[in-house]
């Protein structure tokens, strides 16, 4: 294979993030079958021991109509547009969907998605509050086995320990390759920018893990060998559920601001953590997400661990400034507002908070805002 | 050397503005024109506000050293040599009228901005209301319509107010149903203005609380202008307000000064 230009790589990614669509279809025509995964934490290793494609589906940019006799309008467009996506039947081709239900806004489309469209078959996944316990991994792994056996019954076939073992060495390769990226994009901003970045991590929602592995690790590897940066933009953090609207992180490049670091739900909030070594894969799959941590979806009784964490994250990646994409009507991300502002203002770490949901036609605020953040950084460097 | 001219122009959602500086001694600047259009982004108020300023002073485009433009349709400005947010302006413009500026309040026709400012009226930090209309100058205006009274007689009107009518300030079309309900019971106009008034004040003060307010508490923007606003405001921070009859164009002004940096940075 001829080793594809840094250029042309992240073209493919945007084209394949660009359009979810055309890959699933791709996909569907192939013969594979393939499972819609909403947010957060699915174990998406089991369907890919199952034999079928993981398809992440974090709502879309567009208009909602249908889903508005389910949602009132002060409701999370990620799920909003998740169910509009399904009753406009553009989630027909899925051979399932995994739904799981963290905060209190995927909870009541689990159960309207169940409702209204039959034709999808639904598989609710309920992770468990206290998911460190010897009892929470246990419930944890009752809830995958669960899953697995729905996906079994959709696959036809059962999921044996090497095939899910051979996912989970899949998965981690993924995780530590997009890691890799997401340093090493920060660490040459002029060669990335925040929309490519984007879309080279969004992508990976559409694609096969060990195809997508494949093209990253190309991607990676030439990365690395880039003389070191002379970058003189200023270097942020972004924070929040969602970080792939092309025309925020559009702002983004437009003012040189470039992303060191990341705590989006969507990005390395995901990918942070591999599947231990364990024996069983079950119980492999139960002990990551009892590993998991610092997000604002996870039950956590130490209230500053998460936004120390974020100031940490940030100082570790040089980050000037943390740019909050604040999900309108996120319950979770609002109310953490409060406290990762004051732990931020306290580090002496700049922060803007933006607004934003997947319905925004005009960003000439966000505009304002992010180009004024540029001057407030720029200022202080 | 002969004198150096910087345009500002400030195009925001309802009006336009410019301004025309000139170098004056001891590193001073000096305004030798202004201009404003009722008229903002997307209509002819960009254009006409351009030719206003040049005309009243005499002076060409082609004569202005440096062109920095501002505000919502400050993307557009084909005359610009660069562009800038409006928030940045407003720090640099408050701080020239008012050297010992600390916190900017701008109540713009459809945004609210609370900026603290550094030394040398550089912007520090700043918060912006989010998508609504509440407590903007688009809220006056809807309100002086259903009161079917003038924008400029509000201040006068609430100044005569003597009972308390307490207006929602949550929301610009509730908060209208609620004028609307309050006029249906026959409630004095000025009563219901007072009210309007202290409305807007809470829901700025709100974010103002925000980023801290630190003396001295400058207003800027075209509803700078109303007292009204600016007196519920004072009473709600508790803090006096300075503000400036240039107050619509500091936005302008600012951009102007900053273009004589842009300027300074260019011969550099």
């Amino acid at each position: 294979m001829t080793m594809s230009t840094i250029g042309e790589l992240l073209d493919h990614f945007d084209v394949i993030a660009s359009n979810p669509k055309a890959q699933l279809e791709k996909y569907v025509g192939e013969g594979k079958k393939a499972i819609g995964c909403f947010p957060y934490y699915v174990p998406e290793e089991l369907v890919r021991a199952a034999g079928m494609v993981p398809f992440g589906i974090w709502g879309a940019e567009g208009t909602i109509n249908a889903a508005k006799e389910y949602f009132a309008p002060f409701y999370c467009t990620i799920a909003q547009m998740g169910l509009e996506l399904a009753l406009n039947g553009k989630l027909n081709k899925l051979s399932g969907v995994i739904m799981p239900s963290m905060c209190d806004t995927l909870r009541p489309l689990t159960q309207n998605f169940r409702a209204a469209i039959p034709q999808v078959p639904f598989i609710f996944l309920a992770h468990p509050q206290n998911r460190r316990a010897p009892y929470g991994v246990e419930y944890t792994k009752s809830q995958y086995s669960n899953v697995k056996k729905n996906l079994e019954s959709i696959a036809g076939k059962a999921i044996s320990d090497n095939s899910l073992k051979e996912a989970i060495r899949v998965y981690n390769e993924s995780r530590a390759a997009r890691r890799k990226f997401v340093k090493l994009a920060g660490q040459h901003p002029e060669s990335v920018s925040p929309v490519q970045r984007s879309a080279v991590l969004k992508s990976a929602y559409f694609m096969d893990k060990a195809e997508h592995t494949a093209l990253l690790t190309q991607l990676n590897a030439q990365l690395e060998a880039l003389p070191k940066s002379d970058w003189k933009g200023a270097k942020i953090l972004i924070s929040g559920i969602l970080a792939d609207s092309k025309n925020l992180l559009q702002i983004l490049g437009d003012n040189h601001m470039a992303v060191v670091a990341d705590d989006v739900a969507q990005q390395s909030r995901a990918f942070r953590l591999d599947v231990p070594e364990a024996d069983d894969p079950m119980t492999a799959l139960a002990l990551q997400f009892a590993g998991q941590d610092y997000d604002v979806l996870l039950y956590d009784p130490e209230l500053n661990k998460r936004p120390e964490y974020v100031v940490n994250l940030a100082k570790e990646n040089g980050a000037q400034g943390v740019v909050i994409l604040m999900m309108q009507f996120c319950d979770p991300e609002e109310m953490e507002y409060p406290s990762l502002k004051q732990a931020l203002d306290k580090a002496g770490i700049p922060s803007v908070s933006i607004g934003f949901d997947q319905q925004m036609r005009d960003f000439g605020q966000a505009r304002t805002q992010l180009q004024a953040f540029a001057d407030v950084l720029n200022a202080k460097h | 050397m002969s004198a150096r001219y910087t345009m500002g122009i400030d195009i925001g959602s309802t009006a336009s503005k410019c301004v025309i500086l000139k170098d004056a001694p001891n590193d001073g600047r000096e305004i030798v024109s202004k201009a404003l259009i009722p008229f903002g982004a997307g209509t002819s108020g960009p254009a006409r506000v351009i030719d206003q300023a040049l005309a009243d002073c005499g002076y060409r485009k082609e004569d202005m050293a440096y062109v920095l433009a501002t505000g919502y349709g400050r993307n557009s400005i084909e005359v610009a040599n660069f562009e800038m947010s409006e928030l940045s302006c407003h720090a640099c413009g408050a701080h020239f009228l008012f050297p010992g500026v600390r916190t900017v309040i701008d109540i713009g026709g459809q945004d609210v901005k609370v900026l603290r400012v550094g030394e040398r009226g550089v912007l520090d930090t700043f918060v912006m209301n989010e998508k609504c209309a509440a407590g903007t100058g688009r809220f006056l205006e809807v309100m002086a319509r259903v009161l079917e009274v003038k924008l400029e007689d509000l201040a006068t009107m609430s100044a005569q107010s003597t009972q308390r009518v307490d207006i929602s300030s949550t929301c610009t079309v509730f908060a209208e149903s609620e004028v609307i309900s309050q006029l249906a019971q026959n409630k004095n106009r000025c009563d219901i203005i007072n009210g309007i008034h202290r409305s807007v004040a809470v829901r700025v003060s709100g974010l103002a609380r925000r980023v801290g307010v630190v003396k001295d508490v400058v207003m800027t923007g075209g509803v700078a202008q109303n007292s009204g606003v600016l007196l519920a405001l004072e009473k709600e921070l508790q803090t006096e307000i300075k503000t400036s009859p240039l107050s619509q164009y500091v936005g302008a002004l600012g951009a102007a000064l900053l273009a004589f940096r842009k300027l300074g940075n260019l011969e550099a």
